[in-house]
């Protein structure tokens, strides 16, 4: 009955026939996976001229990261170049040193492995637990949603910065995973409930029932159907969480509700605030590093979070990977909307 | 326009005066509307007038510009697509303007005041914050206008809309029903007394019995008001029950415009009359209606020459170089055809309808005993075999969401969606709910395939109550159940997910009946099921993403998808309605033939009764006509179409429209309301007496049992069947009929 045309296939096997032996391989698995989870989305990143920039200036700071890991710059102590050097005078000193003669791009590597980790604790802390609370409080609904909204109501009537505040000083953190997550102790009651009225609707989805239909385990609609879906959004969100560490961080740092672990961005900012860098030109520099330094990082994010979002759209996808154009017309709307 | 006060004039006679009279409104000459500087025509050389006081019907299938020749009658072709041309007005006091010549300021007044559109979604129209009557007030106000006598003209427009006017004013918008909005929206559009009213698709979203109801009501207004109406429309038979021209546009131009009955009956245009015959509808034998092969070209690749000659079946190379000009056909006053080969369209392409109307009546008088009954009443009882699917007094009912104020103040309020059903569907069984949106077909139906747990009764899948399974009671586990069961849903835009491709959504069925095949053969199987329902090349397909293929291609996935799960159970739930009219039938044919090929058995939901004829009697089914949670009358297509037994069942075969041009011009809707009653509170005794034509005392208090027929096939839930019935001996109802056998003449 079936005619197979120009089916691959040696051994005619039509969407009838039983099972064969052939199992799939391992290979299979990650050849596939590769191609949809790697390969496609790093051409469209790549594609954007804002997410490549993004990406370049986020491999500064991983490189950062790695030459204080490595070991391989030399770590901040005082006196030991001269005194408020400028930046770019002395290569062996490229950014200039403070006050007390520390080396500011030592002071900036120092603390950016400290940095990252703590504004990837506030992203990821952040983002999970509204991810989680969010979809299932959304998708199960009923009781389970009552309680799970009911908290993040009360989470999020708390004030958030006193309430950091609070729980910097009595537990002062030095760990910076620890540290990140108390800066964005309550962020994600708020994500989460935007996350639960996306989930809410996706779950009325006519292929979310289909799944349902066909007895999809609830962990794989989920993760197959919801979370893409609301993937773009979470990216985006994920993002300003990192950039709310950072600017928190700093922004407590400077206030000194955080215990000075040895120098970071925002101590450096603190110190060279208060020996004047505001008002003395020799001084400028020493302000300046660390402020660069922390836009830098968040510009970054933000240009890699907009190309995120195309990553995750199937129409930018399809167009860029150079798959056959959108066939779809402006729509004329003649769906006829729910009939009970 | 003495001929438009009395609608009572035989059709040929209207539109032949029609002709004569030369008082165009509006003259549109060379109108172009492009997108990307110019590139892309989204509609193309437009030159078509319309005459004061006409009702000119519009036909196109999505995506063939219709939506932009109406915005392009206002000027408000959406940005960035440009409108170029010309487009006169001409004014009653006969002077004449070109709208695309309007500063905003002399824009603003001119819409609404001199054109006025009413759009298909009510809801999207209405502000929801806003009372209805607040929408008038503000309306009469940025127009400087008259408030209070304006609101005299509403509500004289909402009572001849059957509106209580009091009560849609005092209204938000969400608190009518969706045939309430269109109506209000209808009179909102007129209350500045415009001359010409453009309506784009206004009853799409609305079930037939309500279109069909509203048309009457527009046919009404225009006599009464002289309004110029330009109805664009999908649905060809619909509107040609009010038009007195039509038009057909195919590909962004105009494929052939003229007077109503020579379109019906004598078009000039292969795309028409192949429209004409793949249209489903009461009258043409199943075997004449064909749907066209292919799909209307997008803006960006339009064919060169002829733009129908991808799909015409007389297309020659003449066609594929040449643009036939639109040029009048002899012999029919104004009516212009785009073909070069219009004589043979009308040879080589017989219309299906109207010409075999008489045999086939016959056919059907001369083998009512051997042919539907038989077989229907093997499948209704005789099968001593467990059935596969058996509903037991199933009943749904919904607590109503209700506001925190509400939860203190009311008492929740309960709808029953589904009262009291008991139906068994055997194996390879086809079975149609057919019923007015609010009848609680939809939820029937995903009760039927375990999606919907009942509040009452039970439901069985051959002889395992489906719940106790979920459970765990039964000795057949639940997944088995689950995957016996498909579904296939009305919209294919969110039918699949956007975020997958196709192979990954066709990969999703087989993980369950399949769950250890490798890569290649898990293709193989896609691929050839895709060839199955005729999406080739099936390979190109499987790459893709949801966005890249149009709706008939998504809801063949869809079918695709349900088919990978092997089931014994298919609910296609109003699965053709958002599908060009062109394809459905295509689409119908698939199901049913795959269905033989499977064998499974089908549940199909639907408005239309002409879908559910087409498929009840292809598949020798029966159709459940459905009336507020009940089951009213039940049988085979024919006997339901040529003997129905419930009145109800009278209305909807009155709504569905028909291509007869002598039956054409419908008479008022045999009900007495239009709109159905409040679930909530379903009226006491039969729940049809509110509206039901030949109503009874009787019927108020006591509930008519669905019966089985003495003389026919199938059962029937009214007092009507019953000769002894007290029913005869009480008074009929206010505005019933007093003699209730005018009812009988079919
Ligand atoms: S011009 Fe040719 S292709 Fe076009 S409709 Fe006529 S016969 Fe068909
Ligand atoms: S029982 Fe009465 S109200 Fe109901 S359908 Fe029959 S005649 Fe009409």
């Amino acid at each position: 009955m079936v005619t197979e045309t120009d089916s691959s296939s040696p051994d005619d096997i039509d969407w009838r026939s039983e099972t064969s032996s052939a199992e799939m391989s391992q290979r299979d698995r990650l050849a596939e996976f590769y191609e949809q989870s790697i390969y496609e989305p790093a051409v469209v990143a790549w594609s954007d001229v804002r997410t490549r920039l993004g990406i370049v200036i986020l491999s500064v700071y991983l490189l950062m990261a790695l030459v204080e890991v490595l070991g391989l710059w030399r770590n901040p102590a005082p006196n030991q170049a001269p005194r408020l050097l400028a930046p770019f005078v002395n290569m062996q000193y490229p950014l200039g040193t403070t006050q007390s003669g520390v080396d500011l791009f030592a002071l900036i590597v120092d603390s950016t492995p400290f940095i990252l980790l703590m504004v990837l604790a506030g992203g990821v802390w952040a983002t999970s637990v509204a991810i989680v609370v969010g979809t299932i409080s959304g998708y199960k609904g009923g009781t389970v949603d009552t309680v799970i909204t009911s908290i993040s109501d009360f989470f999020m009537a708390i004030p958030g910065l006193p309430l950091i505040i609070i729980l910097a000083i009595a537990l002062s953190p030095e760990n910076p995973i620890l540290l990140g997550v108390i800066l964005t102790i309550n962020y994600w009651a708020g994500l989460g409930r935007s996350i639960r009225s996306q989930v809410l609707s996706i779950r009325e989805a006519s292929y979310v029932e289909a799944s349902r239909t066909m007895g999809t385990s609830t962990h794989r609609i989920i993760l197959k159907d919801v979370l893409p879906n609301i993937m773009p959004y979470v990216m985006v969100n994920f993002v300003l969480a990192a950039r709310y560490t950072i600017f928190a961080s700093v922004g407590l740092y400077f206030i000194g509700v955080l215990p000075y672990t040895g120098q970071n961005w925002g101590v450096t900012l603190n110190n060279a605030y208060n020996q004047g860098g505001l008002f003395t030109l020799e001084a400028l520099h020493w302000l300046l590093v660390p402020i660069v330094a922390i836009v830098g990082l968040a510009f970054g994010l933000i240009l890699v979070s907009q190309g995120m979002d195309r990553i995750f759209n199937p129409r930018v996808r399809t167009r860029l990977t150079g798959k056959s154009e959108s066939v779809e017309e402006e729509s004329d709307n003649e769906n006829t909307s729910a009939w009970v | 326009m003495a001929t438009n006060t009395d609608t009572n004039t035989s059709p040929t006679d209207d539109t032949a005066s029609k002709r004569v009279v030369d008082d165009p409104i509006l003259e549109i000459e060379d109108t172009n509307v492009t997108y990307s500087e110019g590139d892309t025509y989204v509609l193309e050389d437009v030159n078509v007038t319309i005459d004061r006081h006409e009702v000119l019907g519009i036909v196109g299938e999505s995506g063939s510009g219709k939506s932009m020749f109406a915005s392009a009658l206002l000027d408000a072709v959406p940005d960035p697509g440009l409108l170029t041309g010309k487009i006169h007005y001409n004014r009653k006091d006969g002077s004449t303007v070109d709208i695309l010549q309007m500063s905003d300021e002399e824009l603003r007044q001119f819409r609404w005041e001199e054109i006025s559109m009413v759009f298909q979604g009510a809801m999207s129209s209405f502000n929801p914050t806003m009372k209805v009557g607040s929408h008038f007030k503000e309306t009469l106000r940025t127009h400087d206008k008259n408030v209070s006598e304006g609101m005299e003209f509403a509500r004289e427009l909402l009572e001849n809309l059957y509106l209580e006017p009091e009560r849609v004013l005092d209204s938000y918008p969400h608190e009518l029903s969706g045939g309430m909005q269109q109506r209000a929206l209808i009179a909102l559009s007129m209350v500045l007394d415009p001359e010409v009213l453009v309506m784009d698709e206004p009853t799409a979203a609305l079930d037939l019995l309500m279109q069909r109801s509203i048309l009457q009501l527009l046919d009404n207004l225009q006599s009464e008001y002289d309004l110029t109406i330009i109805f664009i429309t999908h649905d060809l038979p619909l509107v040609a029950s009010l038009a007195d021209r039509m038009a057909i546009i195919y590909a962004f131009q105009f494929a052939e415009i003229g007077p109503r009955d020579e379109i019906i009956g004598n078009s000039a245009h292969p795309y028409t009359r192949e429209l004409l015959n793949s249209t489903p509808n009461l009258d043409a034998p199943l075997e004449d209606m064909q749907p066209i092969e292919g799909e209307g070209p997008a803006p960006v690749n339009v064919p060169s020459g002829c733009r129908y000659h991808p799909r015409c079946q007389l297309a020659t190379e003449k066609c594929r170089t040449d643009d036939p000009p639109f040029s009048p056909v002899d012999g029919g006053g104004g009516h212009r055809s785009a073909c070069h080969y219009r004589e043979e369209a009308r040879e080589e392409i017989p219309l299906n309808f109207g010409k075999t109307a008489e045999d086939f009546d016959q056919q059907l008088v001369s083998d009512p005993t051997d042919g539907p009954n038989a077989g229907s009443t093997a499948t209704l009882e005789t099968t001593s075999d467990t059935p596969l699917l058996s509903l037991d007094d199933v009943e749904v009912h919904f607590g109503e969401e209700q506001s925190l104020i509400e939860r203190f103040t009311q008492d929740p309020t309960v709808v029953r969606a589904v009262d009291g059903i008991s139906l068994d569907i055997e194996e390879q069984d086809l079975v149609c709910l057919l019923g007015e949106s609010g009848c609680g077909k939809t939820t029937l139906g995903k009760t039927m395939i375990g999606l919907q747990k009942p509040t009452g009764g039970s439901i069985e899948y051959r002889g395992h109550d489906i719940w106790e399974a979920k459970a765990g009671n039964t000795d057949i586990p639940y997944k088995e159940v689950r995957s016996a069961l498909q579904i296939i849903h009305q919209d294919p835009g969110s039918a699949l997910n956007p975020n997958r491709r196709i192979a990954d959504i066709l990969t999703e069925p087989l993980r369950h009946t399949h769950p250890n095949i490798g890569r290649a053969e898990r293709r193989d199987r896609m691929h050839s099921l895709l060839e199955r329902v005729g999406m080739t090349p099936a390979g190109d397909f499987l790459e893709r993403y949801p966005h890249q293929l149009s709706g008939g291609e998504k809801q063949r996935v869809a079918l695709a998808r349900a088919l990978l799960m092997d089931p014994d159970a298919i609910l296609a739930d109003e699965a053709i309605s958002a599908v060009d009219v062109s394809l459905r039938i295509g689409i119908m044919d698939l199901m049913l033939e795959l269905q033989a090929e499977f064998d499974t058995s089908f549940l199909f939901i639907s408005h239309d009764l002409s879908n559910a004829r087409y498929f009840a009697e292809h598949g020798d089914g029966r159709i459940a006509v459905m009336y507020l949670g009940e089951i009213v009358e039940i049988g085979s297509a024919e006997r339901l179409i040529h003997d129905p037994r419930h009145p109800y069942t009278e209305v909807l075969r009155w709504a569905t429209p028909n291509l007869d041009l002598d039956a054409m011009d419908a008479e008022d809707p045999p009900i007495r309301e239009i709109d159905v009653p409040d679930p909530v509170d379903p009226p006491s005794g039969c729940r049809f007496h509110t509206r039901c034509p030949v109503a009874r005392e009787a019927c108020r208090e006591e509930q008519p049992k669905l019966a089985e027929l003495d003389d026919g096939d199938g059962a029937a839930a009214c007092f009507r069947e019953d000769p002894n019935h007290a029913y005869w001996n009480s008074e009929p109802l206010d505005g019933a009929a007093e003699n209730p056998e005018g009812l009988e003449q079919h």
